[in-house]
This record gives C-alpha cells, sequence and structure tokens, in this order.
C-alpha cells in the first residue's frame, strides 16, 4: 500500500496528504481500512513464470454516506500500474458487486477533479454517467477545486 | 461561525411591487407553533420534504423546541408589514421556514459549504415568496459567515416549482443526481442547484 499511499503524484487529487511513514499508514490499516464496510485491495493475477500470490497495486474503497442508499467511491492505483486499464476493471468489479454487498445502497457517487482526465476516462469506460460539475466542492491540498460527480445506480448496465 | 443574534431587526427583501417579505427568527411561543402549522401539517408541502406533515401543533411546538431553536441558522418567512408577531404590531404573518445548514467541517476544521431547504404555506405559492426568502438568506448567510463559498440547495426533478424558486434566485443549476436522498422511503433523482461566492453581483452583500 506504501508504494501508491507515499506517491505525491498518485494522491495529487486526494484530500488526503501523501503518507509519509509507514506507522501511520499501519495505523491507516488498522483504523479505517479493517473496520471498514467496503475497503478492498486491487489485485493483479500473477502471470506466467512468476512465483503465484496477488500483489495489491492499488485499492477501492466505497463508503456510505448519511443518506441509506447513497455510497462514495474512491480509487487509486499505484504509478507504475497506470495506463493499463486497471482503475477501469477494478471499477468494472466494484460495480458488480457493491450493491448486493452494502444494503440499502442504489447510488455509488465519486467525484474527481475536473482536471483528472484519466480517472474520468476510467469511470465513463466503466459504465458510470457524468452527472454535473459541483462548484467549489471539495478542498484538495489546500485549493477549493470544482469536482466532476459520477454516479452508477443499481439498475445501470454492467459493461463487460 | 457566527450566529445571528436576537434582537437583529428583520431582514428585508426589496421588491419593486408586492409585499415585503422578512426574516425573523422563531420563537418558542404558541403563536409561531401555530403559524409553523399552516404549512409543515400539510401533506402537499411535506410532500418533498423527509419529514412526515404534523398532525398536531404539539408536533410542532416541540420541532421548534428541538430543532429550530438550536439550529445554526433558521428562519421565519414574513409577509407584510411589521414583525408577524402576530399581537398587534403590524400586518406581518409568518407565511413559511428557511434554513441554511453548514456543511460537517473537513478534517482539518474547514467549514466552506452549507446548503439551504424552505417551505412556504401552499395559500401563499406563486407569488413570489419563496424566491424572496432565498435571496435574503444567502445575502444574510455570505454576509454572516466569512467562511462560506458554496451555497446549495436540491429540489427534487418531479418539482418543478421549487427549481424555478431556485433559478430566479440567481442559484446555478449543475445537475441532476440520481438516486441521491431518500425522501418517505424511496430514493429520489434530485436537481442540485448552487450559488458561489464568485456568482455574487459585486457589491451585493
Amino acid at each position: 500500500m506504501m508504494a501508491w499511499a507515499s506517491d505525491p503524484v498518485a494522491t495529487a487529487f486526494m484530500t488526503w496528504d501523501a503518507y509519509t511513514s509507514r506507522d501511520a499508514l499501519l495505523a491507516f490499516i488498522r483504523d479505517t481500512v479493517l473496520p471498514h464496510p467496503w475497503f478492498r485491495a486491487v489485485c493483479l493475477a500473477a502471470g506466467a513464470g512468476e512465483v503465484s500470490g496477488e500483489v495489491p497495486v492499488g485499492a477501492v474503497s466505497v463508503t456510505p454516506t448519511d443518506d441509506r442508499c447513497r455510497a462514495e467511491l474512491g480509487v487509486v492505483v499505484a504509478r507504475a500500474h497506470w495506463g493499463k486499464g486497471v482503475a477501469t476493471a477494478a471499477l468494472k468489479r466494484t460495480v458488480a458487486a457493491v450493491f448486493a454487498d452494502l444494503d440499502g445502497v442504489e447510488r455509488v457517487e465519486a467525484l474527481v477533479d475536473v482536471d483528472n482526465a484519466a480517472s474520468r476516462r476510467a469511470l465513463e469506460k466503466a459504465g458510470f454517467q457524468r452527472e454535473a460539475v459541483l462548484r467549489s466542492y471539495c478542498v484538495v491540498k489546500g485549493r477549493l477545486r470544482d469536482m466532476v460527480i459520477y454516479s452508477f445506480i443499481s439498475s445501470d448496465p454492467l459493461l463487460d | 461561525m457566527e450566529l445571528q443574534q436576537q434582537g437583529d431587526p428583520p431582514r428585508a427583501a426589496a421588491e419593486p411591487t408586492g409585499e415585503v417579505v422578512t426574516l425573523r427568527e422563531f420563537m418558542a411561543s404558541d403563536a409561531d407553533a401555530e403559524a409553523f402549522m399552516s404549512w409543515a401539517s400539510d401533506p402537499l408541502v411535506a410532500l418533498f420534504q423527509r419529514r412526515d406533515a404534523f398532525e398536531h401543533v404539539g408536533q410542532a411546538r416541540r420541532y421548534i423546541f428541538d430543532h429550530v431553536l438550536p439550529h445554526p441558522w433558521y428562519r421565519a418567512i414574513c409577509v407584510g408589514s411589521g414583525s408577524g408577531s402576530g399581537s398587534g404590531s403590524g400586518a406581518a404573518v409568518v407565511v413559511g421556514s428557511i434554513s441554511v445548514k453548514p456543511a460537517p467541517a473537513e478534517a482539518d476544521g474547514r467549514l466552506f459549504m452549507a446548503s439551504v431547504g424552505y417551505r412556504v404555506a401552499r395559500a401563499q405559492w406563486g407569488r413570489g415568496v419563496a424566491t424572496r426568502a432565498v435571496r435574503a438568506a444567502a445575502e444574510d448567510v455570505f454576509a454572516a459567515w466569512p467562511w462560506l463559498r458554496r451555497l446549495e440547495a436540491v429540489a427534487d426533478v418531479e418539482n418543478p416549482a421549487s427549481q424555478r424558486v431556485l433559478e430566479k434566485a440567481g442559484f446555478v443549476r449543475e445537475g441532476v443526481l440520481r438516486k441521491y436522498i431518500v425522501l418517505k422511503g424511496r430514493p429520489r433523482d434530485m436537481v442540485m442547484f448552487s450559488l458561489v461566492d464568485t456568482d455574487r453581483v459585486a457589491g451585493g452583500r
């Protein structure tokens, strides 16, 4: 997890700062990840000739909100694995599973910085609908940003 | 965050014609509880709210005490001159309510967003009361809360009257958020509107 969580480039659009200490990251895993209702490691299957065992290259989480029907998705991928469709594949698998796992949730939404073209493409390729630009919506790295909001509804078609 | 002080003069929204719409704080009085019922007991008004319609004035009294008085920003919408206290001090009548709720602070304690909601008695619909109340509320909270950058509101996709209120009040329609909020047990599609500090006309504070 440190591979992406400590990378300022991979975390540039995150509302949280890159981790600089292993202890802080272990505390995050203990306090947030393990008790979380839906937090998954994104793993690449071992290739031919490699030792079997899946290594996490990213993480995806779906967090219920105060509204029962709505949950917010976050995804991060280590920079070494960008540009290979990892995020898109993780998103597809997420929307295929999460509505059965989280009772009452009918909407999964994702907020993306207007300048984060790669994440926007991943969401679109996974079948998310772009709904709006929410102005002055999130503070990221000390700046107030406009965010594009995407959603996937339980009745939306799953893309292969 | 600053709170409106008791005893502030009623905030007037100036209109070239028509009755004056003012905002004032609620009181823990029988008169205000009864006025509250004029919209809070109406199932048509409650249709697009989370709350069910009240059935007796005791519920309004309790709601004012438990929810309205401790609220960061909750105002009675008054129409006509005077303060709407209904005790001979003027012709103003309380016809609705409007509230602005700051969004929870960020992890670092920073506040920058709030959301506005409003309800008007059915007899007063179609006269621009809600529009004037929303404009007045926006002026007030942007002045009272220097940290405020975004004021947002949602209206049910099947509530075009409320969507028009927000548009006429100067809010920008951002888009439809599908299955966004559960109302009366069903997830509803909502239209999201916002007013950001840079939208506001220079000198309009």
